[in-house]
């Protein structure tokens, strides 16, 4: 026995029929294929009935051929709700405003909370995040990833070692961890000198202490370089005097030396380079699940060769984040160049990125003395080289002397 | 030649264990205590006011008897009826009675 609720997702009428007898038209109806339901007899010669909205004309067309009336009693369903609504306009309209109000209300930014830091710098961290845009009262999806902005913040206020910035629903959390900035031996402390690599050394500065290696000395790492025990062996009749010049001070030098590295390199003979010419299109879009509506840009750029890059915020409702998104690309336009390079200019390469490689990675103040190709390689169309470079550079490493009292 | 088709049917019906309203081209009627009454299979609506409702089936009328009736359903060949039943009774048969 299947029963048929009214579905009230659909529309659907009462009828009032009236005439002699009119449960039989109901009964022709029904067999004509009309579901009814809810009948119900008022008197003698009125009945009432359910039928839905789409079965109206169906019903007229059986009504024309008989001699019974049919009135409208009332209008259920959805759909007639629907209907009433949309003559309410204002009503709509206010639900509508009220909505987008939410809407806007939930994507601005509403405060920016700074812990973790004393005031002067979280006056400082606030006139930089004021300074890249971000400040209450300025739209989410315009709002930089917390990534970036951490990085930004790094880069600009010093002061900080490490930021963790959280997007809370429309408060930004920023956690900050100032930089108190220790040395790692406090000056002043005896200190002593030592090598931190094996080399030949080439030049020494001294400008406290007292130097226990000379120029063309070769040294291994550990060595006392310079000493701050300006004591030697000998001078032990010096400890009576009053000024107490046994005690050891922080020795203070700048000890180059020739130390020696080497480096392997693999260049290829054929490298493509791509260059971004300066052309670059913005495409807006809202995304929704896996489809992408583009409401603003439509045209595709016609670039040979671009690159995009792609921006996605979410976009919130009070504290829930909506299933569409705002996304944002940009395609700059790029120029791929095929290029090919003799053997004599693979190594040439080769030679020079090995030596931007290794001064990465000592600092500025070495320099490469000589380079000297020890093995060359060309195998698959690259080549191999393995380079052996003279460098001078800065050895000392300070350490201190313990004291046992 | 209606007997001799009734004849083979009830036949039919026995012999191969068929459901009689398919058979029989009967009205297949299932009540639940006093309140509903669900008819399949009826040939019409003959009478229907708050109290009764009498419905064509082969060979006669079904007329169920009560108070507050109110047909939950129509639909072609069916009918859901509610209301306090009181009597179920076929007319124009050997005077079957049903309650």
């Amino acid at each position: 026995m299947k029963k048929q609720n009214p579905p009230s997702i659909r529309a659907y009428v009462t009828v009032r029929v009236k005439g002699v007898k009119p449960e039989l038209f109901l009964q022709k109806c029904a067999s004509k294929g009309i579901p009814i339901w809810d009948v119900k007899k008022i008197d003698a010669a009125c009945c009432e009935a359910t039928i839905m909205f789409k079965d109206l004309g169906a019903l007229r067309k059986l009504r024309r051929n008989s001699l019974y009336k049919v009135s409208f009693a009332g209008q259920k369903g959805f759909p007639f709700f629907l209907s009433r609504l949309s003559r309410k306009k204002f009503l709509l309209a206010g639900i509508f405003t009220g909505f987008l109000f939410f809407f806007i209300l939930s994507n601005l930014l509403w405060s920016v909370h700074i812990t973790g830091v004393p005031k002067e710098i979280e006056e400082k961290i606030e006139t930089e995040l004021e300074a890249f845009g971000v400040y209450p009262g300025v739209w989410l999806f315009s709002l930089a990833t917390p990534k970036d902005i951490q990085r930004q913040l790094l880069n600009e206020v010093p002061e900080l070692l490490w930021t963790g910035v959280q997007l809370q629903g429309t408060s930004l959390q920023l956690e900050a961890v100032e930089k108190t900035i220790v040395e790692e031996i406090p000056p002043g402390e005896p200190r002593d000198l030592v090598a931190t690599k094996k080399g030949v050394i080439t030049n020494m500065y001294v400008s406290r202490g007292r130097a226990e290696v000379s120029v063309n000395d070769y040294v291994v790492p550990g060595k006392i370089l310079v000493s701050g025990n300006l004591n030697t062996e000998e001078g032990e009749d010096n400890t009576e005097t009053e000024e107490d010049p046994d005690k050891p001070i922080a020795a203070e030098a700048e000890v180059l030396a020739n130390t020696w590295y080497e480096v392997h390199v693999t260049v290829p003979l054929q490298y493509q380079t791509e260059e971004i010419t300066g052309n670059q299109k913005t495409k807006h879009y809202l995304r929704f699940g896996d489809v992408q509506l583009p409401f603003w840009g439509f045209k595709n750029p016609d670039y040979s060769h671009s690159q995009e890059e792609r921006k996605e915020q979410p976009i919130h409702f009070l504290k829930w984040e909506l299933p569409f998104s705002y996304v944002s690309s940009e395609i700059s336009e790029t120029e791929k160049t095929d290029e090919e390079r003799s053997n004599e200019e693979a190594i040439k390469a080769g030679v020079e990125q090995a030596k931007i490689q290794l001064l990465n990675e000592l600092g500025p103040e070495a320099t490469v003395l000589s380079e000297k190709i020890l093995h060359e390689h060309i195998e698959h169309g690259k080549v191999e080289l393995v380079l052996y470079l003279s460098v001078e550079e800065n050895i000392v490493k300070e350490e201190l002397i313990i004291q046992g009292d | 030649m209606k007997k001799w088709q009734q004849r083979i049917r009830s036949l039919l019906m026995e012999q191969f264990s068929l459901p009689s309203d398919v058979v029989m081209e009967m009205p297949r009627i299932t009540i639940i205590g006093h309140l509903h009454f669900y008819i399949e299979n009826h040939q019409g609506l003959a009478l229907y006011t708050n109290e009764e409702l009498k419905l064509k089936v082969t060979n006669g009328f079904v007329s169920i008897k009560g108070h507050s009736f109110v047909l939950k359903m129509m639909l072609p060949k069916e009918i859901m009826l509610e209301g306090t039943i009181s009597e179920v009774i076929f007319l124009n048969h050997e005077g079957e009675k049903e309650d």
